[in-house]
């Protein structure tokens, strides 16, 4: 117990510095391919600790919710890491841990979504509802292509297949053609939800910076703002961590520490590689798109690209 | 099941970060569906026809090149054209042409500045960078002219104050094959790239019928199908021997107008091809001859006090729209009596209020941005007192003139309040 806590307070280290670092390269690339010089790469971090420095203000109309709302939030990212495969088995793998996983992630949104309705600021409550709307939408193909990846899983033998900690033993990959074919439409559905997740290009609705001033971030400052940034940053980590572990698992066999550290790495590069298709590209070559325009995308296009991953796995598993 | 309205009213501005000056507009939504718009103006005086009345004619021009940063040159030519027909002033040819020419090359900077926050508005930011570098390049020529990139100076009364010799010529004949290598691509991204489409597509549709009643200039009016330009139908200067025409949305798309902000998007992009062809006729047809009527300031302001008598109206085609100044003189003074504009933002900004109507709240910035509003041209008296801060209405300011008039001559029969402007009118007849 006190070995699983001390690791959870590494890896949360690790994650934090890794997402922020990220965070700063994805400014810096974005930057060159719009031909501009860009912040440091390192902008990220001197970020956090001048808003942590930084005076916070609560507005009048605030209630206690939009000061308990940002520890809630990082309070569950961090509990969110012990279930996050990052190159190996999560740290409190279980026979159900996917579960736990989902519910942690949206759970992170939803107190988001508390401390922007409590602040009594109107931008903050439309940027409240874009948030939910968009988390209503992209869930669901999320949803249905990781529980079909696990019923494969358990229809080829794999006991207690509702565990991340199977995806470094079996993958969707080894199941055959149909698998592939529906891994390959499973690899545009995921993308699209990091996207969304991460509220990159078109999904960039709930904050929309030039339309309601940052949204559910508008009334936040000082160390609040520090820790939303930082939730976010780990979130987009986190999210990243799940596409990477159902769709690109492959690692090194080595034993003991080393073997952790090796595979830790590599897993983040992995990340690295997929946020920059996600994150970086997408927001770099496109413009956002309305609140309605982006949940019809969501629900026409990826949760229908989802079903059909979904029948042609199936389709393969029953033949 | 009847549905429950629930309307809530968000202000927008007069801070925020989609915003480019200070304004408000009050939204009414439900949900996100815009229900109304109301425009509340008033947040940017800066006193500039206060300060006017104690310069003189010359002086006036620098404060009119500073009213705008972007269409300096506008204001300050429009101001010289009314303080010329004022006086009756003669302009030498060669000095029209470079007059057309410096006109040309901001609204190039002007509508490719705007192209660029059209994007930015949309979360499009690759393509603000794509314009704004762009613009960069006629910036470069417009210094290298005048030696100023914001301000240049160039104008004065009866002619322009420096020539364009061999030199500049061909740089901005290098300027001009530049812009038609990139354009294609500008154009391209701007009119068929998916996502702008998408958000630029029957947003903010002004019908012409609407436009024509909230007397929308520029951009905004001939997007939604007006056949309007102040340099076309003005036969302004030496414009109609160039063949300038007003740029409509089927010139450049190929349909119909509709009035919304793409259409708006497309008579930019279209004006800024016929910038480039005007500016290489006029480089071409250009006369040798003088640059100014008087070498000299100061002679130029002795001329003036025997010369301005009376009123004078300019008009001229901003990049934004229709700008108006109007001058008013007197013999033996050195500065005007009264100078007054009416900027292109204002009916533009009502026109695009009715617009957003039915439309989603996301609409919004681009919408404002797409008719290219300048606050700094545009905003209107408020006054203060006791404290309290009124926003003169239209009746306000009809009452108040009838009682400058009456001032001016006690001798005016008739009511000073709205309602006798027939009987005023009745009498002057």
């Amino acid at each position: 117990m006190i070995w699983e806590l001390l690791a959870l307070l590494g890896i949360y280290a690790y994650v934090s510095i890794a997402s922020l670092l990220y965070a700063g390269i994805d400014r810096k690339l974005v930057a060159r391919m719009q031909r501009r010089i860009g912040p440091p790469i390192l902008q990220p971090f001197y970020d956090f600790l001048k808003l942590a420095s930084k005076e916070t203000i609560v507005p009048n109309t605030a209630n206690f919710m939009f000061k308990a709302s940002p520890i809630l939030m990082l309070a569950t990212t961090i509990a969110l890491l012990a279930y996050t495969p990052i190159g190996f088995k999560p740290l409190f793998a279980t026979k159900g841990d996917i579960i736990v996983f989902i519910y942690l992630l949206t759970l992170a949104d939803f107190f988001l979504v508390l401390g922007a309705i409590s602040s009594g600021n109107p931008y903050a409550k439309v940027g409240a509802s874009r948030e939910i709307a968009l988390l209503a939408s992209r869930e669901p193909a999320m949803m249905l292509g990781v529980f079909t990846v696990m019923w494969a899983l358990s229809k080829h033998g794999v006991e207690k297949p509702f565990s991340l900690a199977n995806l470094y033993e079996h993958n969707i990959w080894e199941f055959g053609p149909m698998a592939w074919v529906g891994g390959a439409v499973l690899i545009y559905v995921f993308m699209t939800w990091l996207a969304s997740e991460v509220e990159a290009g078109f999904f960039n609705v709930p904050e929309a910076e030039q339309e309601i001033a940052e949204g559910p971030l508008v009334e936040y400052s000082g160390r609040y703002l520090a820790i939303i940034k930082l939730a976010e940053s780990l979130k987009e980590f986190i999210a990243a961590s799940l596409v990477v572990a159902i769709l690109f698992p492959w690692g090194i066999e080595m034993p003991g520490l080393e073997g952790y550290v090796v595979n830790l790495l590599i897993h983040t590069a992995k990340v690295f590689a997929v946020l920059f298709v996600a994150k970086t590209v997408f927001r770099a070559v496109t413009g956002r798109l309305r609140v309605t325009e982006a949940v019809n995308l969501l629900w026409t296009r990826v949760f229908s690209a989802s079903l059909v991953a979904s029948l042609i796995i199936a389709m393969g598993v029953v033949m | 099941m009847k549905k429950v309205e629930y309307w809530v009213k968000i202000p927008f501005g007069p801070i925020h970060p989609g915003l480019e000056e200070p304004e408000k507009f009050i939204l009414t939504l439900d949900g996100e569906s815009i229900v109304n718009v109301d425009v509340k103006l008033g947040y940017n005086l800066r006193g500039i026809q206060w300060i006017a009345m104690r310069r003189n004619y010359v002086q006036i021009m620098y404060l009119a090149e500073r009213i705008c940063g972007i269409c300096s040159f506008s204001h300050n030519h429009t101001y010289v054209r009314a303080v010329e027909e004022m006086a009756g002033i003669e302009v030498p040819e060669r000095a029209e042409y470079i007059r057309v020419i410096i006109g040309e090359l901001e609204r190039i900077h002007s509508h490719l500045l705007n192209l660029g926050v059209i994007g930015h508005d949309i979360g499009y930011d690759t393509v603000l960078h794509l314009t704004w570098l762009a613009r960069e390049k006629v910036m470069d020529v417009l210094e290298a002219i005048s030696g100023n990139r914001v301000n240049y100076s160039m104008i004065t009364i009866g002619g322009v104050r420096r020539d364009i010799n061999e030199k500049r010529k061909r740089l901005i004949l290098e300027m001009i094959e530049y812009y038609k290598k990139i354009m294609p691509q500008i154009e391209d991204i701007f009119l068929h790239d998916s996502t702008i489409e998408a958000r630029l597509r029957d947003v903010a549709t002004a019908p012409k019928k609407l436009a024509l009643e909230m007397g929308a200039v520029g951009p905004t009016g001939r997007g939604s199908g007006i056949k309007e330009d102040a340099r076309w139908s003005e036969g302004l200067g030496v414009y109609p021997d160039l063949g300038v025409k007003p740029i409509l949305p089927q010139d450049v798309t190929g349909e119909k107008a509709r009035g919304d902000v793409y259409d708006r998007v497309a008579v930019r992009i279209g004006e800024l091809w016929q910038s480039l062809e005007l500016i290489e006729r006029a480089l071409d047809q250009m006369p040798e001859g003088k640059i100014k009527t008087f070498p000299k300031d100061n002679v130029l302001l002795a001329k003036l006090k025997v010369m301005a008598d009376g009123e004078g109206i300019g008009r001229y085609e901003a990049p934004r729209g229709e700008l108006v100044h109007y001058v008013r003189g007197q013999k033996g003074k050195d500065g005007p009596l009264r100078w007054k504009m009416r900027e292109p933002t204002f009916p533009n900004l009502f026109t695009i209020a009715k617009a957003l109507e039915g439309n989603q709240l996301a609409d919004v910035v681009v919408a404002i941005a797409s008719i290219d509003p300048c606050l700094s041209c545009t905003d209107r008296v408020a006054v203060v007192k006791d404290g309290k801060r009124t926003i003169l209405t239209e009746k306000d300011l009809l009452k108040l003139s009838i009682e400058k008039t009456r001032e001016i001559n006690p001798n005016i029969r008739g009511d000073p309040t709205p309602a006798g402007l027939g009987c005023l009118r009745g009498g002057l007849l």
